[in-house]
């Protein structure tokens, strides 16, 4: 009996585990016709990119979902650097030089945002911990 | 043990609060973005110029002096605001007051410029924004100060006011210095 | 007039608010007389101070500031009623109100037995009232006097005036201030002597079950409105104004839950006590991040610092206050108790302490921004790409366990036993699942994740209604069952959405998803407070029939010179097709966008099968209360 429930709690973590590695929603919105990259790839890169860069004037929108003339700027420079051939980091490092971390509504990891990334984690820890411990098996 | 445990949720609210006061204390504008580009080399660039035939290069533009730099556009209605205080830096011989001129139709832009005096020594057509995304500027109006040395000392977002004119001047004195 | 009417209800309401607090303090049983006097009174100054408000927008006194700010003759009378709330001033109005009436129903509770306890949460309670009426009159007084003499009004914000976002403010506010009487007991049994017994919780219940179905339905139709209303097709952002009234529902379904053992098994009784107090607390908090202006954001209400200095000192003093009562007076409440995993009380633990986590989460993303830049002067951005990497991965778990957890009975079961009770429904969320992805023939991890969890959870609920459980409320099966299509929708219209946009002359067509859309004609209509160019798409689907005709506008309000588009939207269970009109001429043609959003539907069937299974869910305990006194 006491093995079972330590096999059971285990099953839990580990499916806790995979749900924890997922990848994410992808969600499409905005975007002007005679933006758009024929490249339907290279297109799909760009609004990956647009929907992790902040529209510096709304708040809380991507330029992806935004009609701002900036966001359209923006996402007319991601294209035309994505048809150069730079790589994903060297558009977000070519964003952040001129806008700061601001424009990333994806926090970068940085020692500022350890917390912020790594406390969910540890808040989850301390939630498993909490239920093993008033499970009735382990005393 | 359990007692020290049953302060925690206390400590942390107060410590939150406490945050959320001396935000709500501190002069601060919520929506202002701080630049990263200051205490770094300005972004140099060359376009067209909106008042002379040659070429504006950027590098020949800023020389020796203390530079103010106006990211503007006769559509633009907080420009027009700001415009008194930018003329009055163009009275003062120590700086050099350069305009860049936003997403503009150049015809408008002069006749703008002819109604309400001119400040600028020298005005960068910046055309499609691109300049702009260079220095960071996210709404216009912007202002730069710009050190003899070419390092970006101060940003302004929004129209210049009374407040905004006296600190940019204070730092326009320190160069001097 | 109307200002002197307004303000003399104002200070009359303060006056019960503080005659009811100094009468609770003496507990005898002949008080209950007094203060019925005082919560009478209270709830009829706070009425008659709102509605006095009301009239006064729709007959557009504008010897009021706040009307002459806030209206305009030409506004439709629903939106100059909702006008009431649409502005901070108006909006403390509806907060007070509400918190009176639910004064006023658990002043309705009392009797012999428990007068001890209904009297000192009644104190509490005026506390709490007693702040808030402050705050009204010394920082934004909606009857403060227009000095001038207006013909019209300034008018109001044209994104405000949708029918969904007109009731959403007084369904959120029932939420957030139903919480203040689970507050208010719960301070109340952190007070009460030894020799005072009374089963507090079974009084607390309904309160939270009433608050929790509010908030939910609040919440979901402030999504509604942002569907229709901003045109992007998107419904939920993680704005921080989202993320507020976000965090206390989460920790009323955690409260909610954790209630029910406590009826069951006498445990988890300090727990209950503390999270009912961060409940309030977290939707106080919210208000204050909301109305202090100390973040910007799309919904942002007016900048003022002194409101925000003042609710902050509000919030700490109930804080402190309650925070540190409960670490002195709760020993007596904690009881060391262990659960089996797989037993009813242990997954309704594991579901507690995930949505605790999942709050946490939430709340360190909205003010780690603040943070940072009170720390560094720095700023950051904690956006959706953030919350979908950290919530969801928590939440997922938590909805896996949340199917098995009706199934399981109190203390153990035999895990064979389990195995055999959920066959039934494994087998059919497998096949449904299977079909769901051959009609779709699209499959991502998290699709197949979401989808599967969704039929999950409303097979089990069939399931349990099938075999007439005993013991079953029917309220949690509706509520569970909404959950279950809540997922399916949010799941569908985030995976399968499909998007073009395109630039389309007169009589151009595109194809999305099965349907054909030809763009037939725009013209210029003209309403009485906009001016709009409306489009006329005609819809065909596979066989060439007409579906439906889409109109959507651009408009222009003269009044405030704003520009709003228009969404225009075919609904069907299995989809949307949501068409918006963007910049253009005849010549080039105009931006249009065309999203079709498989199952959203769904999503608000769902949100309102939540509400009808939390307001069934009300009234069962309320005469389980009424049995018991």
């Amino acid at each position: 009996m006491i093995n079972k429930n330590h096999i059971s709690t285990k099953i839990f973590i580990i499916v806790m585990m995979i749900f924890l590695f997922l990848p994410f929603f992808n969600k499409s919105y905005g975007v002007e016709p005679d933006e758009v990259l024929e490249d339907k790839k290279l297109e799909l890169r760009a609004r990956d990119i647009s929907k992790n860069i902040r529209c510096m004037i709304c708040q809380n929108q991507s330029i992806d979902e935004s009609s701002a003339p900036l966001a359209k700027d923006l996402r007319i420079i991601i294209r035309s650097k994505i048809k150069e051939g730079k790589k994903n980091d060297e558009i977000y490092e070519f964003l952040t030089d001129r806008y700061g971390d601001f424009i990333l509504l994806k926090p970068p990891f940085k020692l500022t945002t350890l917390a912020l990334w790594f406390l969910p984690f540890i808040f989850f820890v301390i939630g498993v911990y909490v239920v093993l411990s008033h499970n009735k098996k382990s005393k | 043990m359990k007692k020290k445990i049953l302060i925690l949720p206390f400590v942390i609210f107060s410590l939150v609060l406490l945050t959320f006061f001396y935000l709500l204390i501190i002069d601060r504008n919520p929506s202002e973005i701080p630049s990263t580009l200051l205490n770094k080399n300005y972004p140099k660039f060359e376009t067209e110029s909106l008042l002379k035939k040659e070429k504006f290069l950027s590098v020949k533009e800023f020389e020796n002096k203390t530079v103010l730099v106006n990211f503007f556009a006769s559509w633009c209605k907080s420009c027009s605001t700001e415009h008194k205080f930018i003329q009055r830096f163009s009275d003062d011989e120590t700086i050099k007051v350069i305009g860049i001129n936003y997403k503009d139709n150049p015809k408008k832009a002069l006749a703008w410029l002819k109604k309400l005096g001119n400040p600028y020594s020298n005005i960068a057509i910046d055309k499609n924004g691109r300049i702009a995304i260079d220095w960071g500027v996210y709404g216009i109006p912007e202002t730069f100060v710009v050190s003899p040395e070419g390092i970006i000392q101060y940003r302004h977002v929004g129209p210049v006011n009374n407040k905004i004119f006296k600190k940019i001047n204070s730092i326009i004195k320190k160069n001097d210095k | 007039m109307t200002s002197y009417l307004g303000n003399f209800l104002l200070w009359s309401s303060l006056f019960f608010a503080i005659s009811q607090f100094f009468i609770s303090r003496k507990i005898n049983q002949q008080n209950l007389k007094f203060i019925g006097v005082s919560v009478i009174g209270l709830l009829i100054s706070s009425t008659a101070s709102f509605f006095l408000l009301m009239y006064a927008y729709v007959i557009s006194d504008f010897s009021l500031l706040n009307v002459f700010q806030n209206s305009h003759t030409t506004k439709p009378l629903l939106y100059k009623v909702s006008g009431v709330w649409g502005n901070h001033e108006g909006s403390m109005l509806l907060w007070i109100l509400v918190l009176t009436i639910f004064n006023y129903f658990i002043f309705k509770l009392n009797s012999k037995k428990n007068y001890f306890f209904i009297l000192k949460s009644l104190e509490t309670q005026a506390l709490i009232t007693i702040g808030f009426i402050l705050f009204t009159v010394l920082t934004s007084n909606p009857f403060e006097r227009m000095i001038s003499n207006e013909q019209d009004g300034l008018g109001f914000n044209p994104i405000l005036q949708d029918p969904a976002l007109a009731i959403h403010p007084p369904l959120l506010y029932i939420g957030y201030v139903g919480f203040s009487a689970a507050f208010s007991m719960s301070i109340a049994t952190l007070k009460l002597n030894n020799e005072e017994k009374i089963l507090w919780f079974n009084y607390m219940k309904p309160f939270v079950v009433a608050a929790w179905s509010f908030l939910s339905i609040g919440i979901a139709l402030g999504s509604i409105w942002a569907y229709y209303e901003l045109g992007w097709g998107g419904w939920w952002f993680w704005d921080p104004v989202e993320n507020a009234s976000f965090m206390p529902w989460l920790l009323g379904t955690a409260l909610l839950h954790s209630l029910i053992i406590v009826e069951k098994r006498k445990s988890l009784q300090a727990w209950v006590l503390f999270l009912s107090i961060l409940t309030f607390l977290l939707s106080v908090v919210g208000t204050f991040l909301v109305r202090s202006g100390i973040l910007t954001s799309v919904h942002t209400f007016a900048l003022d610092p002194s409101r925000g200095i003042y609710i902050l000192i509000f919030t700490a003093l109930l804080g402190g206050y309650s925070l540190i009562l409960f670490g002195n007076n709760s020993k007596k409440y904690f009881n060391k108790n262990y659960f089996t995993f797989f037993s009813k009380e242990g997954s309704i633990l594991v579901n507690n302490i995930l949505m605790v986590v999942v709050c946490s989460t939430v709340f360190l993303g909205t003010v780690y921004p603040l943070l940072i830049e009170a720390l560094t002067s720095n700023k950051i951005s904690v956006g959706e790409p953030y919350y979908n990497s950290t919530v969801v991965p928590i939440i997922m778990p938590a909805i896996l366990i949340m199917g098995i957890g009706p199934i399981l009975s109190w203390g153990k079961e035999d895990k064979l036993k389990i195995f055999k009770k959920i066959l039934p429904s494994i087998f059919l969320t497998a096949i449904m699942t299977m079909i769901v992805f051959l009609f779709y023939q699209s499959y991502s991890l998290i699709g197949v994740a979401g989808i599967t969890l969704a039929f999950w959870i409303i097979f089990n609920n069939i399931m349990i209604l099938i075999k007439k459980v005993k013991n079953h409320s029917l309220g949690m099966i509706v509520a569970h069952l909404g959950i279950g299509l809540l997922i399916l929708g949010i799941t569908g219209s985030s995976v399968w959405q499909e998007e073009k946009i395109s630039r389309m002359k007169i009589n151009n067509n595109v194809q999305v998803n099965k349907y054909n859309i030809v763009f037939k004609e725009i013209k210029e209509i003209k309403r009485s407070n906009y001016l709009a160019l409306q489009g006329n798409f005609v819809v065909h689907d596979n066989k060439k029939n007409i579906v439906t005709k889409l109109k959507p506008e651009n408009r222009f309000y003269p009044i405030t010179n704003i520009f709003t588009t228009e969404a225009s939207i075919h609904t069907s269970l299995l989809g949307d097709l949501y068409i918006v009109i963007g910049e253009g001429n005849l010549n080039d043609g105009w931006v249009v966008r065309i999203y079709y959003n498989p199952l959203v539907i769904w999503i608000w069937i769902g949100a309102f099968a939540i509400f009808a299974g939390g307001i069934i869910s009300v009234n069962s305990n309320l005469k389980k209360l009424k049995n018991l006194s």
